[in-house]
């Protein structure tokens, strides 16, 4: 085995990414959803760092997106918890296939 | 104005010939005041059953038969109008009555002051004074009696020469004609107001049943016209007077329509009757005719003359009667000879003797109206004997547009053209047709309208305009005339029709008027005019209440032996006849015999116009012939209807006393101080004072005839009017024997019953038919004009239809069939298009709506399908490119 490099990195972002996608595609439950999207987001950022460590052209870049990108996180879990609360308190559940209302 | 309101009494001392305007205005005033109030009247009848103020109105202004307050304010303006003419007329003959002298006095004077300023005698400024005193005074007498204004000033760039017309006046100039006239027209037509007061009774009535008229249910009910009947008469009198007193020949012309549209609507009174409709349309067009003509000689004279006044234009045409030099020359002649331009540009003045009439072509006048022949050349043309020299040429040239010069048959154009006039409105032949049927419109109307004074306006133009009339104008006058006068009285023997015998002894006597203008009686045809106005308004009277009291029946051989029923009637309207006929001491005698006795002096000494004595002469017999024929079968003998004669009955009081008043006027209207002396009529000699210069000129001077001092005239002994003053008489007796004949004739025939009229209708059938037929004049119109105008009419019906019609509809059709295939381009093509842009677009976004499921997890497969499809594409991209 050889040293751990970026390829490793590259390959846990991906599982994430696709943890978080088939979360997202799967989970009926809002809550579930938004979980999936922080994994989404999660190994987003885990390719950043990678990138950041392993490439110098990017390591002051990398930093800033991975910090924006946790900010950006943050703020999103808000919002959308907000989203989910008031839907709860519209239709007394949170499940993402009752809420259609808005469909074309 | 403001003179006026602060002492009427004063004004009118001062300016007397206001009398005449205020009393022609009144029965304006009264038309406007009717007018008004009928038009109030008919506005508050309509809302008199919603409000009830409305009501109060509609009461207060007469109810239902509002009309009488109408009568009253006619006839108390016709009243009114007549006493004021009276005064006008008293002031005249006794104020002014030595007019003549005082302005011969002022005129004199005003010579010598001349002179002396001239030759330098005397203290100027002293002289200059004299003058100046004298001239106002001549001024001041001129404006007492005539007065005049700017009306309308037509624009002057239309004409360079300034003395060309620019100006048409208003204007007003009284002589004793015109007030004789004025007090003529007032009267009757105040009787004649009186009398329709009762004969259009029955018009009061809230609702008239007009029997000539049927319609679905019997016979027409409409609304009574009295009011209207009265404001038609008070616009008449008006028009009428106005055109009497006028001083300018468009003021005549004016009044000369008001008063035809006036006969217009009475003529056509009662208007749902087709008969009196198409006799008002008769009258009317037939009048057209006429005025063209007049029109044609007042744009001639505008064009030459220059002015519509007829001192002026007298003043130019005619050579002025009394002469600045004393001498008089050309005194009332007409002026002919040449201006003929000389080398240095100026003119000389070629003028021939007054006599030698074929010498020259045109006619010559002073452009400037005061100006006259007598200051040209060097020594005036007062030193010339005529009688040695033909032609004189004037050496020393005349100012430049100083003469006028107009072509003398211009002026046998326009005198013919004016008389054209005069032949519509007083019914001469060939323009007579339209008076006979004229006695459509009420009776009163025929009487005022029809027999007194509106037809006498044609007589009294021509008089008024006499000097502008050439010989050549004169003698077609004075045929005219003759062939009237015989014309309508062989018509008059056979109608049987009351009101139509007047009508034609009326169209008979006109033709009296004119040919005694014609053959220089100017003083006989207006005495006949006077005369005439009051008889033939009597025995119209006396038609109309014959009519009304046999409940409008108008046939004369229904009726007979009324006599007894109705003695007033028939006693007033015997007094007519005898007027109408000539009897000695009845007023128609003294003027009918002077008439007779100018034709006589005329033909004696122009042998050729034998016919023009022999006419009037013959007609005065056929006249007195069928007046009594008329009386006779009216009134006397047995009753030839039963019904009729029951029913008769004499007319009430209202009807009689404007009859028994113009009777007494028919017999005595003529008399003098002696009575029984036609030479001294008092009426003849007041018309005479008007007479104008020209009829001296163009016929002889008699004994007693002013003004004239000598000049070249024809010699004194062997004119027309010294032979009709000194052998009249023959034709006076001669008539007066045709008047027996006439008389005994008619009663042979109708009340002796001697000879049988039915039995001589059947000897002679087709003289009677073409007397019945009224010599085929209608007939004759009708085949001439009144049928080929409806043949071509009707051709260019059918040309307006087919043609114009076709033309402008096949313009629309192929417009239709254009537009019906680019309507279907629209809708098809470019609305196809847009249709289709629209609907593809409309299904792509119908088809894209599926995509938004609203699924959150379809949401996200898309993304992640996305996502990899994007990175399959972009690996394969990057593949191809690094390969190669």
């Amino acid at each position: 085995m050889s040293e751990i490099g970026l390829t490793h990195y590259l390959l846990l972002g991906a599982v994430l990414f696709v943890c978080g996608a088939v979360c997202m595609a799967t989970k009926r439950n809002a809550i579930g959803i938004l979980m999936g999207v922080e994994l989404v987001l999660n190994g987003s950022t885990i390719n950043f760092v990678a990138f950041a460590h392993f490439n110098e052209t990017f390591e002051m870049e990398g930093q800033v997106f991975a910090l924006f990108v946790i900010v950006l996180a943050a703020a999103e879990a808000a919002v959308a918890l907000a989203i989910v609360l008031n839907f709860y308190n519209n239709h007394a559940s949170v499940d993402v296939d009752t809420a259609e209302e808005l469909k074309g | 104005m403001s003179e006026f309101f602060a002492d009427p009494y004063q004004f009118y001392a001062a300016h007397p010939g206001w009398l005449f305007v205020t009393a022609t205005l009144l029965p304006l005033l009264s038309f406007v005041l009717i007018f008004l109030a009928s038009g109030a009247w008919a506005l508050l009848r309509r809302y008199r059953d919603d409000h009830p103020a409305a009501e109060r109105m509609y009461y207060l202004f007469g109810g239902d038969v509002g009309g009488r307050g109408a009568a009253y304010v006619a006839t108390g303006a016709i009243g009114l109008a007549f006493l004021l003419s009276l005064a006008g007329f008293l002031v005249f003959t006794f104020v002014d009555g030595d007019q003549e002298a005082a302005r011969d006095r002022h005129e004199s004077a005003i010579k010598e002051l001349r002179e002396k300023l001239v030759a330098g005698k005397g203290d100027r400024k002293e002289v200059e004074q004299d003058l100046r005193e004298q001239e106002g005074a001549l001024a001041a007498q001129d404006a007492r009696w005539a007065g005049r204004s700017d009306w309308l000033r037509i624009f002057p760039g239309i004409t360079n020469d300034p003395r060309r017309g620019t100006v048409l006046q208003l204007g007003f100039r009284i002589d004793s004609l015109a007030a004789l006239m004025f007090m003529m027209v007032t009267f009757i037509a105040t009787l004649i107001h009186i009398f329709s007061i009762g004969y259009m009774g029955e018009e009061l009535e809230e609702t008239v049943e007009d029997h000539h008229v049927h319609g679905e249910h019997g016979p027409l009910r409409r609304r009574g016209r009295f009011g209207r009947f009265f404001m038609y008469l008070s616009l008449f009198c008006f028009s009428m007077l106005n055109l009497v007193m006028a001083d300018n020949l468009f003021l005549v012309f004016v009044s000369w329509e008001l008063v035809g549209i006036c006969s217009y609507l009475l003529v056509g009174f009662y208007f749902e009757r087709q008969s009196a409709s198409n006799a008002a349309n008769k009258a009317f067009i037939v009048n057209r005719v006429g005025d063209a003509g007049f029109i044609i000689g007042l744009l001639i004279l505008w064009t030459y003359v220059g002015t519509f006044n007829f001192e002026d234009l007298f003043r130019q045409v005619r050579c002025p009667v009394r002469d600045t030099q004393g001498g008089l020359v050309l005194g009332g002649q007409f002026v002919r000879g040449d201006l003929e331009p000389k080398e240095n540009g100026a003119q000389t003045l070629r003028v021939t003797a007054p006599d030698d009439a074929a010498g020259a072509s045109a006619l010559l006048f002073p452009r400037d109206p005061s100006g006259d022949f007598h200051g040209v050349g060097p020594h005036g043309l007062e030193a010339i004997n005529w009688d040695q020299v033909g032609t004189v040429e004037v050496h020393a040239s005349p100012e430049k547009g100083q003469f006028g010069v107009m072509p003398y048959w211009m002026l046998v154009v326009a005198g013919l053209g004016i008389f054209l006039g005069c032949v519509g409105k007083s019914a001469q032949f060939p323009l007579h047709v339209w008076l006979p049927d004229a006695m459509e419109g009420p009776t009163p109307v025929s009487a005022l309208i029809h027999a007194a004074t509106m037809v006498a306006a044609g007589v009294y133009l021509v008089a008024r305009v006499y000097p502008l009339f050439t010989p050549e104008a004169l003698l077609v006058i004075a045929y005219i005339g003759g062939i009237t006068l015989f014309v309508a009285a062989s018509v008059a023997v056979v109608m049987t029709d009351i009101k139509k015998v007047l009508a034609y002894s009326t169209v008979s006597q006109l033709g009296y008027l004119m040919l005694a203008l014609g053959v220089g009686g100017w003083t006989a045809g207006l005495f006949h005019l006077m005369t005439h106005a009051f008889f033939k308004a009597l025995l119209f009277l006396c038609s109309g209440a014959v009519i009304y009291g046999c409940h409008h029946e108008q046939d004369m051989l229904k009726m007979g032996g009324l006599f007894p029923k109705m003695k007033i009637t028939a006693l007033t309207m015997l007094a007519g006849v005898l007027a109408i006929s000539g009897v000695p001491t009845f007023s128609g005698w003294y003027s009918k015999d002077a008439i007779l006795a100018q034709a006589f002096g005329y033909v004696y000494v122009h042998p050729g116009h034998v016919l023009l004595f022999l006419l009037p002469l013959v007609t005065a017999g056929i006249t007195t012939f069928y007046m009594f024929r008329m009386w006779f079968l009216t009134f006397a003998g047995r009753p030839r209807d039963a019904h009729v004669y029951e029913h008769a009955h004499e007319p009430p009081w209202l009807l009689t006393i404007p009859l028994i008043v113009l009777a007494v006027c028919s017999v005595c209207v003529a008399w003098g101080r002696q009575p029984l002396n036609p030479e001294e009529s008092f009426l003849a000699e007041k018309i005479g004072e008007s007479q104008p210069a020209s009829v001296i000129a163009d016929f002889g001077r008699v004994e007693n005839d002013p003004l004239w001092k000598g000049g070249r005239l024809k010699d004194e002994a062997h004119s027309e009017r010294y032979y009709a003053q000194d052998m009249g008489w023959l034709a006076g007796d001669l008539a007066l024997g045709l008047t027996i004949l006439g008389v005994v004739f008619a009663s042979l025939l109708y009340y002796y019953r001697v000879l049988d009229p039915a039995e001589s209708q059947q000897q002679f059938p087709a003289v009677h038919a073409f007397l019945t037929h009224k010599w085929y004049f209608d007939e004759m119109y009708s085949a001439i004009i009144v049928r080929p105008s409806l043949v071509v009419a009707h051709w260019f019906k059918w040309f307006d239809l087919h043609v114009i019609d076709g033309a402008i509809h096949s313009v629309a059709y192929t417009a239709v069939w254009v537009a019906k295939w680019d309507g279907r381009f629209d809708n098809g093509v470019v609305d196809g298009l847009v249709n289709v842009v629209g609907r593809s677009v409309s299904g792509v976004g119908g088809s894209l709506r599926r995509v938004q499921t609203g699924s959150l997890r379809g949401y996200v497969l898309f993304l992640v399908l996305a996502a990899v499809g994007v990175f399959l594409l972009l690996t394969w991209w990057v593949t191809l490119v690094l390969a190669g």
